[in-house]
Formats: structure tokens, sequence, C-alpha cells
């Protein structure tokens, strides 16, 4: 055992007799003189904590006179219950705070969302938003199961794209032109692919959908040579490939 | 330490089918440990019995809760002591012990003599200024062991550490203690 615990067990030994006045510094040091030095530094802490003790004494008589006014107290006050505690936790404020809280940070995410779609719906290529567009347009196509609903869906996004393509000729963007047709062909094949998945028995639905697709087309192919018209040379190298693009998706039709 | 133990468990046993005089018993026996834990850390005897009766009342209006959780009482008293010391720091926003210069005036009730009071009031600050230098966990140990006069075992259970910790805890804070002495001589 080193010295210090051998010292703090002395200290503790004695803390009762120290109290009681039974002993003092110098008649424990008188037991332990290999100890005196370091037993007498602890020591004299010890005196003057229990020493101090005494300035924090409660007044005489505090306690029982107080008791009474205590058990007066006790009398008014019940011990809380369990569902009383449990009322206690959750207040009504507390309620509303733990649902307002969620539903106003479900409000606000919601708006947050609603916003950036709307944002994404009406952008362009180039635009910050648009490869959001065209996540949430395939999210559509991966929620959207019935084979007739999904070729809908490449018509429309097919007429979104001719519409890009436009706005981008009308802002002359003519750089991103190529790419835009790029995009315009996949959704006219996908629409072509979809249309000749559809089951046998749903001939009924496919033959108004291929007139869909070959008006889609046809107006389209339309809109774009009225473009070309109107539009800058520099202009045409794009707008010809996507003319050609939708010929080859009406072509492919036939 | 059984004898005191076995006489709250039969009390708290009264005390909770509610019979106020009971709690009344616990509360003689209980709360001079209580008040000088708390007069350790306040610079006013007056807030000490104040807060005192409010560790009291809240105890007994936790009994139940204390029964589920089946620590000794007077922990469950220091743990609600402690609490209750820190919502009155917080309240006051008076971490700072005063100098005596700024003493609340109280007078104390019996016989004792004004120049008396004074002397006790100067005592108490000046030992508090020593204690409130030193880290709040020795600060903690020592106000438990030597004022409020626990065991090393309750101290433990107050505190939360193990007996072995209170130990060293113990003998580190002496230490620092004895320190803070010779610097204030």
């Amino acid at each position: 055992m080193n010295i210090d615990r051998r010292i703090d067990k002395i200290v503790e030994i004695y803390i009762p007799a120290i109290k009681n006045g039974q002993e003092t510094i110098d008649s424990i040091l008188e037991k332990y003189p290999q100890y005196a030095n370091a037993l007498r530094n602890r020591l004299e802490v010890v005196f003057w904590l229990l020493n101090a003790k005494k300035n924090f004494e409660p007044r005489q008589g505090f306690i029982s006179s107080s008791r009474q006014y205590m058990e007066q107290q006790f009398e008014t006050i019940r011990p809380h219950g369990f569902w009383q505690r449990l009322s206690r936790r959750f207040t009504t404020q507390r309620w509303v705070f733990n649902i307002a809280a969620p539903i106003i940070v479900l409000l606000l995410l919601a708006l947050v969302i609603n916003s950036a779609i709307l944002t994404a719906r009406l952008s362009i290529p180039g635009d910050p938003f648009y490869s959001t567009k065209l996540l949430t347009e395939d999210i559509q196509l991966a929620l959207t199961f019935d084979q007739v609903d999904k070729t809908d869906l490449y018509m429309q996004f097919s007429r979104d794209r001719t519409t890009e393509f436009v706005e981008l000729v009308l802002e002359g963007d003519y750089e991103l032109l190529p790419p835009a047709a790029t995009r315009l062909e996949t959704e006219i094949i996908a629409s072509l692919h979809s249309i000749n998945d559809m089951p046998l028995q749903n001939q009924a639905v496919e033959h108004p959908m291929i007139l869909q697709l070959r008006e889609t087309l046809t107006n389209e192919i339309f809109m774009l040579n009225m473009l070309k018209s109107t539009s800058p040379t520099t202009a045409y190298p794009g707008i010809e490939l996507a003319i050609q693009v939708a010929q080859s998706g009406l072509m492919a039709l036939r | 330490m059984p004898a005191r133990l076995d006489k709250d468990n039969e009390l708290i046993q009264k005390a909770q089918r509610g019979d106020p005089h009971a709690f009344g018993d616990l509360y003689e026996s209980h709360a001079p440990f209580i008040f000088r834990y708390l007069f350790a850390h306040l610079d006013s005897r007056m807030d000490a019995e104040d807060l005192t009766g409010e560790v009291f009342l809240k105890a007994w209006q936790s009994l139940p809760k204390y029964v589920e959780h089946g620590v000794p009482f007077l922990a469950f008293l220091f743990r609600i002591a402690r609490n209750v010391l820190v919502d009155h720091y917080r309240q006051s926003n008076r971490l700072e012990s005063t100098s005596p210069d700024e003493l609340d005036g109280y007078k104390e009730e019996g016989n004792s003599e004004p120049v008396d009071i004074i002397n006790n009031q100067m005592e108490h600050q000046k030992i508090l200024r020593v204690l409130t230098t030193l880290r709040p966990d020795y600060q903690s140990v020592l106000t438990l062991r030597f004022i409020s006069e626990l065991s090393p075992e309750e101290t433990a259970q107050v505190m939360k550490r193990s007996v072995g910790a209170i130990r060293v805890l113990q003998h580190r804070a002496l230490a620092a203690l004895r320190q803070e002495i010779e610097k204030t001589g």
C-alpha cells in the first residue's frame, strides 16, 4: 500500500473521532510518526473543513419550527401519481409544440419541394433545375405501371422536348440545339417502343395511340419548319437535325 | 447506516400512504444535511432555508418516482438539492459569492448577538470563498463528505460514481484545498 493510500485510510478511520473531539492532530501524529509530515498536511485540511462545518449549521430551532410549516405544505400538496407526472411531462404547450413543430417543418419542406418542382418544370436545357426536371420525369415513368399511360407520358415528354427546343431557338442558345434534338429522338424512340410493347389484346387502345403519336410528330415537324423559316441561318443545323429526328419517327410509325 | 435506512424505509412507506407527519419525521432527520450542503454553495442563509424547504416539497411530490428508482432516500434528496441549486443559480444569476459588505442583513432567531451574527456571516463568506475556488466536483465531494457528513458510500450514490472514485476525488480535493488555504493564508 503506498503512502497516500495509507494516509487516506488513517484519515478515514479518525474522522469520527476528530468530529467527536476525541482526537487532535498531535494525538494522531503520535501514533504514526513515520508519516508525520504528509499526515499533518492532510489532517490540517480535514480539521479546517470540520471546523468550517459549524458555520454551515442551520440556526437553532429552524428545523423543528419549520417542520410544522412543511407538514402543512405536505397536507395541501399531494405527491404526483403516475398519470399526474405524465401529464406534467406532456403539458398542453408541449403537445402543441410536439405536434405543431413537425407539421410546420413538413409544410415548409413540401413548399420548398413544390417550388423546386414547379421551377424545374418551366426550365429548359442549360437551366440549373433542368436535371431536376428530367429526374422528376424519370420518377413519374417509374411510378407508372400501365402501358397505355406510359406511352401517353412518353408522347407528352416528346412534346415537351419540342417546346424546349423552340424556346432554345427563340433565346438564341443554338449550341444547345444538337443535344436537345438527341433528347427529342430518345423520347420519340421510347414512345415507339412503348406502343410496340403493348399487349395484343390492347389493339383497341393501340390504334388511337398510333394516331396520336402521328399527329404529335406531324405537328412537331410543322412547328420546326415554321421555326426554321423565321430563324437565323446559324440555327439551321440544329433545327434540321430535329426535323430529321421527327421525320424518322414518323417513317418508323408508318 | 443500516438502522437509518430501515427507519427511512418505514417512514417512506407511511409517507407513501399519504402520512405527512411521517414525511415530517424524514424532514427533521435529513433537513440539516441538505441545509448544510445548500448553505455551503450559497451566500445567504435565508436562501439556503428556502431551498431546503423546496427540496423536501419536491421530494414529497416525487415520492412515487423515488420508489420506482430505488435509490437511497438521502441520495435521492441530494440529487434534488443539486437540481434545485442549479435552478436557483439560473434564476438569480448569482454564481459569485458576495462580499461581506453585501451581506443580506438577515437577522437570526435566538439569543445571538448582532456581532456574533456578523462574525458568523463573515467566517461563512471566507470559507465559501476558499471552497468556490475549487473545481465543482472537488467542492461537491468535500461538501458532501465533511459539511453534510455523508459516508463515502452515500457520497458515491449522490455523485453517481464508485466508492473508489470518490476516495480518489476526495484525496485530490483535499490536496487542492490545502494549496488554496496556503495561498489565501
